[in-house]
């Protein structure tokens, strides 16, 4: 009774994402004020992004700040598994609860333009997943806004969860053949949600456990921890991809992003922060890749995008695909456990 | 002695390794050739004709303006795409103190009512991807102080 009692509120609390709607603003480029586009426009590439001396020492810090990271991993693990004993039982049921109606938001917010890109006024135009996605003119427009909905309350449900999953890896790649090649910025972070979900299915407080209609069990565990990393490894090729074309690449865009929301340099030059911002996100998300400290990484990950969008005013439901990945993969770790009742280091002998 | 010495080497440290010399080598080669933002900005071949605007605003009453965007070498369209070709094709946003208040697809917009003063109205072509345009002379964008009288127009 408890359990359907929580479920409740949190299908109540949702429409109350609705209500932020209208503060939401889309990141980027679209922040920006006439004057400072002007001015990015005559922008060169700073010379600490133009000069290979400074970039390899600056990676040559950065990966033996790695080296040593990694030298200290089992240290850090003990310390992981202490720090996480007492909710570890539960991530299974907390994890995807989170990830679900992070998707769901911004999902449902999407097909009723709740999550515009900024500049567009609120509920006027549907957006497919990201607010830069903006259905108008798109073939199929009207199928994706149903499609997307229906996904949204199914995952708000918890109901054929494991289906949802796949469907979100299905939009996600949909999302470039209707988009073009931008929308591969945001396919990772999708698709590893998706998998992740597929891997986990609902959890407890869904109506797959209530009805007893998960399939879940019918997904081998080796399979379940092959999705698992995938999962991981999409997150961290997408971190790997969006640091080096939108970063390392475009350094000047950065760098306007971070004066217009007047970032806290510490006596630092803004050139610095940004080329140390590109190196945490590449490295970050190589570590990933390699499923390496990947707790500590996805802690590191949470703050940096919490920070970001605290400087720049932006809601947490634009990246509440990656807040809730990040929870879980936070929560769980790099392996996701076989069976219920064992513990972290046990597990940690599975992979 | 290698097997001994390839079993004590990491995978995870040679993929960053890989990973950071490439970049290290290919950013500079990008970086170097000092464009803008590929991501914010269309920018146009110069084979192609820069496009220029000009503005003009008539007052319609209550504060309210008609403003007209005479531009060269510039078609409008209300057709936006995800991913746009590289062609003095597009619309116009237009900004009011800095803030967006109107994207035009027509050579012609209203906006305000404003509230009596000067008002500074900036408008910038874009492509049909909403990106910005350069030409060979920098962004096309037009500029023109509007002085709301205290009695409206």
């Amino acid at each position: 009774m408890k359990r359907h009692l929580s479920t409740a509120r949190f299908a109540i609390a949702l429409p109350i994402l609705f209500l932020l709607a209208d503060q939401v603003n889309a990141h980027e480029a679209w922040l920006l004020t006439p004057t400072e586009i002007e001015e990015l426009s005559k922008a060169p590439p700073p010379p600490l992004f133009r000069s290979q001396l400074w970039l390899g020492l600056a990676a040559a810090l950065g990966f033996g700040m790695t080296l040593v990271a990694l030298r200290i991993e089992p240290i850090i693990a003990l310390i992981e598994d202490r720090l996480i004993v007492p909710i570890w039982k539960t991530y299974g049921d907390i994890g995807p609860l989170v990830l679900r109606f992070g998707l769901a938001a911004m999902l449902l917010l999407g097909s009723f333009g709740g999550l515009p890109r900024h500049g567009i006024d609120a509920w006027t135009t549907p957006t497919f997943m990201v607010p830069d996605m903006q259905l108008i003119n798109v073939v199929g427009a009207e199928v994706l806004i149903v499609s997307q909905a229906t996904l949204g309350i199914l995952l708000i449900a918890g109901l054929f969860t494991r289906v949802c999953g796949l469907a979100l890896v299905g939009f996600s790649l949909a999302g470039p053949i209707l988009f073009g090649p931008a929308f591969w910025s945001y396919t990772p972070h999708f698709a590893a949600p998706g998998l992740i979900l597929v891997a986990l299915g609902a959890g407890r407080w869904s109506c797959d456990d209530l009805l007893n209609v998960d399939a879940g069990d019918r997904i081998v565990a080796p399979v379940r921890q092959v999705l698992w990393r995938v999962s991981h490894m999409l997150i961290g090729a997408g971190f790997i991809y969006l640091g080096l074309v939108y970063k390392l690449m475009q350094p000047t865009l950065l760098i306007a992003i971070l004066e217009h929301g007047n970032m806290p340099t510490f006596g630092l030059p803004m050139p610095l922060i940004a080329l140390i911002m590109t190196g945490v996100e590449i490295l970050c998300g190589a570590l990933l890749v390699t499923g390496r400290l990947v707790r500590p990484v996805a802690l590191a990950i949470l703050g940096a995008i919490t920070f970001l969008a605290v400087v720049l005013g932006e809601t947490p439901l634009f990246h509440a695909n990656l807040y809730g990945a990040l929870i879980v993969v936070l929560l769980a770790g790099r392996s996701v456990p076989i069976a219920r009742g064992i513990t972290p280091s046990l597990n940690a002998r599975t992979v | 002695m290698l097997r001994n010495l390839l079993s004590r080497i990491s995978i995870a440290p040679c993929i960053i390794a890989m990973l950071l010399s490439t970049l290290v080598i290919a950013a500079p080669i990008v970086n170097a050739k000092g464009r803008p933002p590929r991501a914010v900005f269309l920018v146009l071949p110069d084979a192609v004709a820069p496009p220029t605007v000009n503005l003009r605003a008539e007052a319609i009453g209550d504060g309210r303006y008609r403003l007209h965007l005479d531009t060269e070498a510039f078609m409008f369209t209300e057709i936006c795409v995800p991913e746009a070709d590289a062609v003095p094709i597009g619309h116009a946003h237009v900004h009011v103190n800095g803030e967006k208040v109107a994207s035009a697809y027509f050579p012609v917009v209203d906006i305000g009512p404003f509230a009596p003063g000067l008002h500074l109205v900036d408008v910038v072509l874009r492509g049909q991807d909403h990106r910005p345009i350069i030409g060979r002379d920098g962004l096309v964008q037009g500029r023109i102080k509007i002085a709301v009288p205290r009695e409206p127009a």
